[in-house]
């Protein structure tokens, strides 16, 4: 399989990303699941697919180093290559190192201007210039997070990011939840989002379910996409 | 004679360049009674510290060969072998832990866990080498021991706890509180040698209390006797904490972490302590050979004294006392007059000295036995080979050995010189086999090669300093390689009539990518179209052709060629014949390959306050370097690269200036990586050039 056909064929095509990222629409999207359920496997496919559509993208990891950031692509990376028998696997590889970069933080370290601060420096020195932003780790429990966002919300357009991920992690025992049906801690910022996927374990299979979708998303797709839990690679239903 | 082996313990020195492992050793040699006074590495007293013997290193303050000393504290037998800093002589510290069974990471208390110290931890995985930490230079401004066993956890993945607090830090260091028996523990005397151990501090006991809870909690998984006495709400006995702590050691599942400061003399004798209570025994360990009469089937070696003799040779070096030979005894007994046998060269040689090394100086010794590392006199091997009593043949497993990416061509001012140079560069070959050096025909220049500058740096000073060769150096150079990427046919025929007996070969097949080794070879002649006598000519042949590629001069790898078809001559044909017609076949193969020249790809990491971070991204960027990320700790940011080694030449200065001296960098080799269309055509250019010159 080349490089076209992984794209055409990922089972994110349900999420309409790339309708984004050829229009001025900007987006950010929530991945959230309990502790352990693949929430960064699933962040790293979609930083991975924005990457082969030929978009930079900065992956932010609060509280994880590089190299196990870096660990979940080559690992993801390998999965996809066992399972679509990737032509010109190495070209591919070379390709994504390109357009990622890595950017860790200890939990307490980060903040939103710290970020915009480094990526002025990056972008002055024409070294990389996101389209997309992941961002793993961020503490939607901490009482500045809805000014946190908001920054970041800046952030994208000064920047011309078309594209923004979180993740957040669910707590079983912590029932609040926002009309649209988005658990705590990320009830109250809600309007933020405007994709939301759930990993919900179901029947013996981890299901991706979608809370939440913009306009671009096909019909079905909260319904259309679970995770592989044996490889945690997201698959078409 | 029959050593208890519990009470042996085979242990390396580990850490970042200048974390202070040197001033450690030498602490640790004043408290077993080994040396009668203590000097700094970089000691104004001139005599420097014990075990940076070699003159140069005493010189630099860094340590570059790894020594191995002999100590005993209480009753336990120590070997240890203190381990280079720098990365460029990695070779050495994964010697080390090959033969070793335990190891002490050393860390800079202001520091933390640097890109060193990753490096090291990643070998330490390799060998599975249980660790214990020491976080040194506690008396430091910045001192901060609890955010260095944090990083343990989160940059190495340790399940690291500290089994001490420190009373006071920074140039109030006092002492350590000691959280299995709950005593605080203070170090008097000019060098601190008298322990005093007195109750906890009051204004510790709560942190103390805290610290031992979180760390009976982390350790009770090893135990099932302390999990009931803790859940039984017993008292908890001290040997009961050791041996849970032990357990999990042992298991690479848990890694204790103590403090000091080695240089103020502080708690140094509890790490000695520690290293008899919790890194193993060699009969704690398991060791694998691999069965010469079996295939290279693997098996356990037994550590029994009674057995037949095993022993691998893990370091050479040709001092003062003549050729000596660091061995590590895996099972059975050596006694002086002994006769051994390499299972590599299939020699057998006669051991006539046998003595335990202490830096420089040595014990003569007459026997050893399973778990000794010990020294040979006057044994001929190379590193790396395994000897026995004859009774068993076997090798015990091969080491890691990476590849050299830099060379550069040395030579000798006069014949003297010449005559010099060639001894030290054999002994240096037979000692570190991460330094290569060959003549290059075309120019006759000798050219060394290894892992880095320093490295080369180091040989050629070396050389000069013990064997009085003065050599004139070249500009070091980037060892690239030359690589095909596609199958490609050849069939040549090497014909040659000028009078006399005439020459005749032909030779056909293919050549196609080997993706893991250098080259393979293999002979699908069939119906004798190449008689068997000349098939070994054309294996010669190629490998003479992957000597020097065509596009840059570069050594070929990663190539295999098969032969099926040839023709040969009744009287014309000859091995010579045969070796000009597989040269001329693989030029003919090779520019239908699809050759391209690889360069070596170095793994960097730019350590400095995070002010300077986007000048190290943009100086790493002009190098056709791709940042793989950045970590930011507190202020300082750490910038992780993949960076062509052709690009790195110059860069400590670069990085000096822009940073102003604040940051620093290391680099080790990552990967062969095809080097971009431009540079090729440059690289291809500059040979060319310099053909024409000749």
């Amino acid at each position: 399989m080349g490089k076209e056909d992984l794209v055409s064929s990922n089972p994110l095509r349900a999420l309409g990303l790339e309708k984004t990222e050829e229009g001025e629409e900007r987006r950010a999207g929530l991945v959230m699941a309990r502790a352990g359920l693949g929430k960064t496997a699933i962040l790293v496919q979609i930083a991975l697919d924005s990457m082969l559509r030929d978009n930079k993208v900065l992956h932010v990891s609060i509280g994880e180093g590089v190299d196990k950031t870096r660990t979940w692509y080559d690992d993801i990376l390998n999965l996809m290559n066992q399972e679509n028998k990737i032509e010109d696997f190495q070209e591919i590889v070379v390709d994504v190192m390109q357009h990622r970069m890595i950017m860790t933080f200890m939990e307490s370290g980060f903040s939103a201007a710290k970020l915009e601060e480094r990526m002025a420096d990056m972008a002055q020195q024409n070294i990389f210039k996101p389209a997309c932003l992941v961002i793993d780790g961020f503490d939607f429990a901490a009482s500045d997070s809805r000014s946190s966002l908001n920054e970041l919300k800046g952030l994208m357009e000064k920047n011309d990011v078309k594209m923004i991920w979180f993740s957040a992690v669910s707590h079983r025992d912590d029932t609040r939840v926002s009309a649209n049906g988005i658990p705590a801690p990320c009830h109250e910022v809600d309007a933020f989002f405007d994709t939301v996927l759930i990993i919900s374990p179901e029947d013996n299979a981890l299901k991706l379910k979608t809370l939440k979708c913009s306009a671009a998303c096909s019909a079905d797709a909260g319904k259309s996409l679970l995770l592989d839990p044996a490889s945690m690679l997201i698959k078409k239903a | 004679m029959s050593v208890d082996l519990s009470n042996v313990r085979n242990i390396g020195i580990s850490a970042h360049i200048d974390s202070g492992k040197t001033t450690l050793t030498e602490r640790i040699l004043f408290y077993t009674n080994r040396i009668h006074a203590i000097h700094d590495v970089r000691g104004k007293d001139g005599v420097g510290a014990k075990m940076d013997s070699m003159e140069l290193e005493r010189e630099r303050g860094i340590t570059i060969q790894s020594a191995a000393t002999f100590c005993n504290w209480k009753d336990l037998n120590i070997n240890i072998i203190d381990t280079p800093g720098h990365v460029d002589f990695t070779v050495e510290v994964e010697r080390a832990l090959r033969v070793l069974d335990g190891a002490v990471l050393i860390l800079c208390s202001v520091g933390g866990v640097q890109s060193q110290s990753i490096t090291v931890n990643r070998q330490m995985d390799r060998y599975n080498v249980p660790r214990i930490s020491f976080i040194n230079k506690c008396d430091r401004t910045g001192a901060n021991p609890e955010r260095v066993t944090g990083q343990l956890r989160d940059k190495l993945g340790l399940n690291a706890h500290m089994l001490q607090l420190p009373i006071g830090l920074e140039s109030d260091l006092k002492g350590v509180v000691d959280l299995v028996t709950m005593k605080a523990l203070y170090f008097d005397g000019d060098n601190g040698e008298i322990i005093r151990e007195e109750e906890i501090p009051a204004d510790l006991k709560d942190a103390a209390d805290e610290k031992r809870e979180e760390l009976l909690d982390a350790v009770s998984m090893f135990s099932e006797e302390l999990m009931e006495a803790m859940l039984e709400e017993q008292e908890i006995d001290p040997v009961m904490v050791r041996e849970a702590v032990r357990a999990g050691t042992l298991a690479l599942e848990f890694s204790p972490v103590f403090i000091g400061s080695a240089y103020k003399n502080k708690a140094v004798q509890p790490l000695l302590d520690a290293v008899k209570y919790y890194l193993p025994s060699p009969t704690d360990v398991e060791n694998i050979g691999l069965d010469l009469e079996k295939d290279e089937e693997e098996f356990a070696v037994s550590n029994n004294s009674d057995d037949p003799l095993i022993m691998l040779a893990f370091k050479l070096e040709d001092g003062r006392y003549g050729q000596l030979t660091y061995v590590r005894t895996y099972q059975g007994t050596l006694a002086k007059g002994d006769t051994v046998y390499n299972t590599r060269t299939n020699k057998k040689v006669k051991v006539g000295r046998l003595v335990r090394m202490h830096s420089d100086e040595m014990e003569e010794i007459d026997s050893c036995t399973a778990g000794d590392i010990v020294a040979l006199f006057g044994v001929d091997c190379a590193s790396g080979d395994t000897f026995t009593d004859g009774k068993i043949s076997c090798s015990m497993s091969s080491m890691h050995i990476p590849e050299p990416v830099i060379s550069l061509a040395v030579l000798p001012m006069d014949n003297k010189a010449q005559v010099n140079m060639s001894k030290a560069l054999n002994r240096f070959t037979k000692e570190d086999p991460t330094f290569k050096t060959f003549v290059d025909h075309e120019t006759g220049e000798t050219i060394i090669s290894g892992m880095g500058e320093l490295h080369l740096e180091v040989y050629i000073e070396r050389m000069k300093r013990e064997y009085g060769a003065e050599v004139e150096v070249g500009a070091p150079q980037v060892a690239y390689r030359e690589t095909i990427s596609t199958r490609a046919e050849f069939n040549y025929t090497h014909k040659k009539q000028t009078g006399g007996s005439g020459q005749f070969g032909r030779v056909a097949g293919y050549m196609e990518p080997l993706e893991e080794g250098e080259y393979e070879f293999e002979d699908k002649i069939v119906g004798g179209t190449i008689p068997r006598e000349f098939i070994s000519s054309c294996d010669k042949g190629f490998q003479k052709s992957l000597q020097k590629g065509v596009l840059c001069g570069s050594a070929v790898t990663g190539v295999r060629c098969v032969i099926n078809d040839g023709a040969f001559h009744a009287v014309d044909s000859s091995d010579v014949a045969f070796q000009l017609a597989a040269i001329g076949a693989f030029k003919e193969g090779y520019m239908k390959a699809k050759p391209v020249i690889m360069e070596p790809i170095m793994k960097v990491a730019v350590e400095g306050p995070s002010e300077f971070q986007g000048s190290v991204m943009g100086s790493i960027n002009q190098r056709r370097g791709i940042i793989i990320g950045t970590t930011e700790e507190g202020n300082y940011t750490v910038v992780e690269a993949e960076v062509p080694l052709s690009e790195m030449f110059g860069y400590s200065t670069t990085l000096r200036s822009l940073t102003q001296g604040k940051a620093e960098f290391t680099m080790e080799f990552a990967i062969f990586k095809p080097v971009p269309k431009s540079v090729s055509e440059e690289l291809i250019k500059k040979y060319q050039d310099e053909r024409k010159e000749k």
